[in-house]
């Protein structure tokens, strides 16, 4: 019983330490805070909302990019305000982004040097306590207390785990820990209080940069991050090693040995009632680049199914096979401001192994305005066995054609029949 | 001697040219009656002492008479209300009265028309049976038509069949498949009716018998496109020629529709077949064309895949599709330009 007491002591008296420490932060931190809103010129209304915090004494804010998305593919159609704690208002113009990572660099004018936020010099250890901030659905600056659960696993670009709950609105709000250094910023939520941070090493050397240099273009800045990206990607996925697995009872497939690739499967050996006996494997990158609301890019899906007939002949087989097939689509969002339609090849196609023949089709979309980077979608059936079949299929989006062709070839290579 | 010669002759006339027919014509000149007098004075009108007796009400009752004078036609128009015209290529209209007719004129009284021939006038060569005849014979034969509806139902079924995802029985297909059988058979019976009010000879059986042999050489060019769109690549030309053996085949069915149906010119049957054609495909082609997005977010491919006995063609190497493929990102690449 004593016991219990004091556990219950040592507990409120933790978090009510945790309540006071939170305020005297927020109240140290507040003059660097801001909101900021995309303001649509022609109707003078607020599109889309987040937060920001000032990193130098000279007026840049650090945000996310996806909060001023519009602004930086739109410029003329958008303009982009802040509101500090004190409710004045003013205008931010864009000076740098990193896409790849959702950070933004804006900068608002100064009189005379302002606090800033200090960035960390290390990264924080498991378990510390960490202060999310920022303006949740424009219900004014909060602060969120979170615990700091290491990078998330299995991605390609980093990732904070926070343990607590981020909001939207609260996107591109610093995290910071008890010496009010900032950490990471807000990118997004997966619900629950689970929520994610861009690391503060990611801020930090694209302030580096945009001190060195600043971008002649934001687009052209943006495309060469898009490029660079896809090819550290490509590059690792080709030089990793590519298992071969079973699919079904004859089906030779490729698993790609990467932490950021990750499987699932299903089949429906459950249903007796099925003409075609069926399994799936599915391997996707669990990420992707937000360019737009309508427009994302840097993913990849990967699919392989086998079937088997059961009671039927193989032409009716074959039938219902081909509606297996005839229906793929792009695995990104891409509208028509921002890619081509489809441009599509069709063959019949053998590996020199002569394992198996297929009939492949691949299909190609250009980027309008990022020059050399496309979608691309492959779909592989095969044609050589009477009542059985092994569909191998890919879509990755924002590659550019070298890495394209590298990738499809060795991905031909690699389905076979056992 | 002379003379009498000439009288001879002259009696000749008189007797030959007294004989003159007269055909009531509809306003496109399809004949509706034919009269063939030998008096020298013809009465015209709508009360019962007219030779020739037209009932419509803008024809006076005794409206005009033909008067055979000097080895000529002449027409007299009695002061009708609506008057007597001679339809005239060059002038519209044309007052009829005290004119002299010419073989093959066309007399318009009301609403009514007349051509007169004189029996002299000469008839178009004799029309021998094609080698159509003998094929239309052939299937409109009731165990053809029978062997042809019976292989179309037969067709139409197996094709539910292949395509339904979950096991059927015998009746769950017949049903569809017959009712497909009755909806191809609206063709045959709208020509028959249209021929039939158009006043030729319905010949229902024909029309059946022909539009299914066709039906059926129809499904077997779309096994022919599948085969060659599966065998070929995206580069090759040979889905084209199976494309154009089904618009030939649409072409010979309607070709022999207008055939069986109607008596018309040789070119004026290519004329119909043809658009009946081009309505067919350019039309599908329009509706597909309008339905069709400003922008299509997803590809569009060939999927056709057969089963392995079909397959003819040798497969292309990895390095060959590879190198097509990458023509297709300077396609893309284009296109991005465009706009």
């Amino acid at each position: 019983m004593k016991a219990f007491f004091i556990l219950v002591f040592v507990l409120l008296s933790t978090s009510s330490y945790a309540t006071e420490q939170a305020e005297q932060l927020f109240n140290q931190l507040k003059p660097s805070l801001y909101q900021i809103k995309l303001i649509d010129k022609a109707s003078g209304e607020k599109s889309s909302i987040g937060s920001g915090f000032q990193i130098s004494s000279n007026g840049i804010i650090a945000t996310n990019y996806h909060v001023i998305s519009s602004f930086a593919l739109h410029p003329k159609k958008y303009r982009i305000e802040y509101l500090d704690s004190q409710g004045n208002k003013g205008n931010l113009s864009l000076q740098s982004v990193d896409v790849i990572n959702d950070l933004a660099l804006v900068r608002r004018d100064v009189k005379q040097d302002m606090p800033f936020f200090q960035l960390s010099q290390a990264a924080p250890h498991k378990g510390e306590q960490l202060f999310s901030l920022g303006n949740p659905h424009d219900l004014g600056m909060i602060v969120v207390p979170g615990t700091y659960n290491g990078l998330k696993k299995e991605s390609f670009n980093e990732r904070i785990h926070f343990t607590g709950s981020i909001n939207s609105g609260m996107s591109g709000g610093p995290v910071v820990n008890k010496e009010a250094e900032v950490v990471g910023v807000n990118v997004a939520t997966s619900g629950n209080s689970i929520g994610f941070l861009v690391p503060h090493d990611k801020l930090v050397s694209l302030y580096q940069a945009f001190q060195k240099a600043p971008p002649e273009s934001i687009e052209q800045q943006m495309a060469q991050q898009l490029t660079a990206n896809q090819d550290k990607l490509m590059t690792e996925i080709l030089n990793s090693p590519w298992q071969n697995k079973l699919l079904g009872k004859q089906g030779s497939i490729p698993i790609i040995d990467v932490p950021f690739i990750r499987c699932w499967g299903d089949s429906n050996a459950d249903k007796a009632d099925a003409l075609i006996l069926t399994a799936v494997a599915n391997c996707s990158l669990d990420e992707n680049t937000y360019l737009s609301s309508r427009f994302f890019t840097g993913s990849m899906e990967i699919e392989f199914r086998t079937m088997q007939a059961k009671e039927i002949g193989a032409n009716k087989f074959y039938h219902l096979y081909q509606q297996q097939i005839s229906r793929a689509r792009a695995g990104n969002r891409a509208g028509k401001d921002n890619v081509t339609e489809y441009q599509c090849h069709h063959d019949l196609v053998m590996p020199d192994n002569q394992a198996i023949n297929n009939k492949s089709i691949f299909c190609t979309r250009a980027y309008k305005k990022f020059p050399d980077l496309f979608d691309v979608l492959y779909l592989s059936a095969s044609i050589d066995r009477d009542k059985e079949a092994l569909v191998s299929h890919f879509t990755i989006s924002g590659i550019n054609q070298a890495n394209a062709l590298a990738f499809t070839r060795k991905f031909m290579e690699a389905v076979s029949w056992k | 001697m002379e003379i009498e010669n000439m009288a001879i002759e002259s009696l000749d006339i008189d007797e030959v040219a007294t004989e003159i027919i007269i055909e009531e014509v509809s306003k496109g000149h399809k004949l509706l009656h034919r009269h063939k007098l030998t008096k020298k004075q013809i009465h015209i009108g709508r009360d019962y002492h007219n030779d020739i007796i037209l009932s419509d009400p803008h024809i006076c009752p005794s409206h005009a008479c033909l008067t055979f004078v000097n080895g000529q036609w002449q027409i007299t128009d009695h002061q009708t209300v609506n008057g007597t015209f001679v339809e005239n290529p060059k002038q519209k209209k044309q007052d009829a009265n005290q004119h002299i007719v010419q073989d093959g004129d066309i007399i318009s009284l009301g609403k009514s028309q007349l051509r007169i021939l004189f029996s002299d006038h000469k008839v178009a060569p004799t029309v021998a049976f094609s080698p159509f005849e003998s094929f239309i014979d052939l299937m409109r034969h009731p165990v053809a038509l029978f062997l042809s509806l019976t292989l179309f139902t037969f067709i139409a079924g197996g094709i539910f069949y292949l395509n339904k995802p979950i096991e059927v029985n015998f009746s769950q297909l017949l049903v569809p498949a017959i009712g497909m059988a009755l909806g191809f058979a609206l063709w045959p019976a709208a020509v028959s009716l249209v021929s039939h009010l158009t006043k030729h000879d319905a010949r229902i059986m024909a029309q059946l018998g022909v539009c299914f042999a066709f039906f059926n050489f129809m499904w077997l060019s779309d096994v022919l496109e599948s085969i060659t769109s599966f065998n070929s690549a995206s580069n090759s030309v040979l889905p084209l020629f199976a494309l154009l053996i089904s618009v030939a085949l649409a072409f010979s069915l309607f070709w022999l529709n207008a055939y069986i149906g109607f008596h018309m010119t040789a070119k004026r049957r290519i004329i119909i077949a043809a658009s009946i054609t081009t309505l067919l495909f350019g039309g599908s082609y329009v509706v597909s064309y309008s339905n069709k997005p400003e922008f299509n977010p997803r590809p569009q491919y060939d999927a056709t895949i057969m089963m392995p006995s079909f397959l003819i063609a040798s497969s292309s190497s990895v390095d060959e599709f590879i190198e097509d493929t990458s023509k297709l990102f300077e396609q893309a690449n284009k296109k991005a330009l465009e706009k």
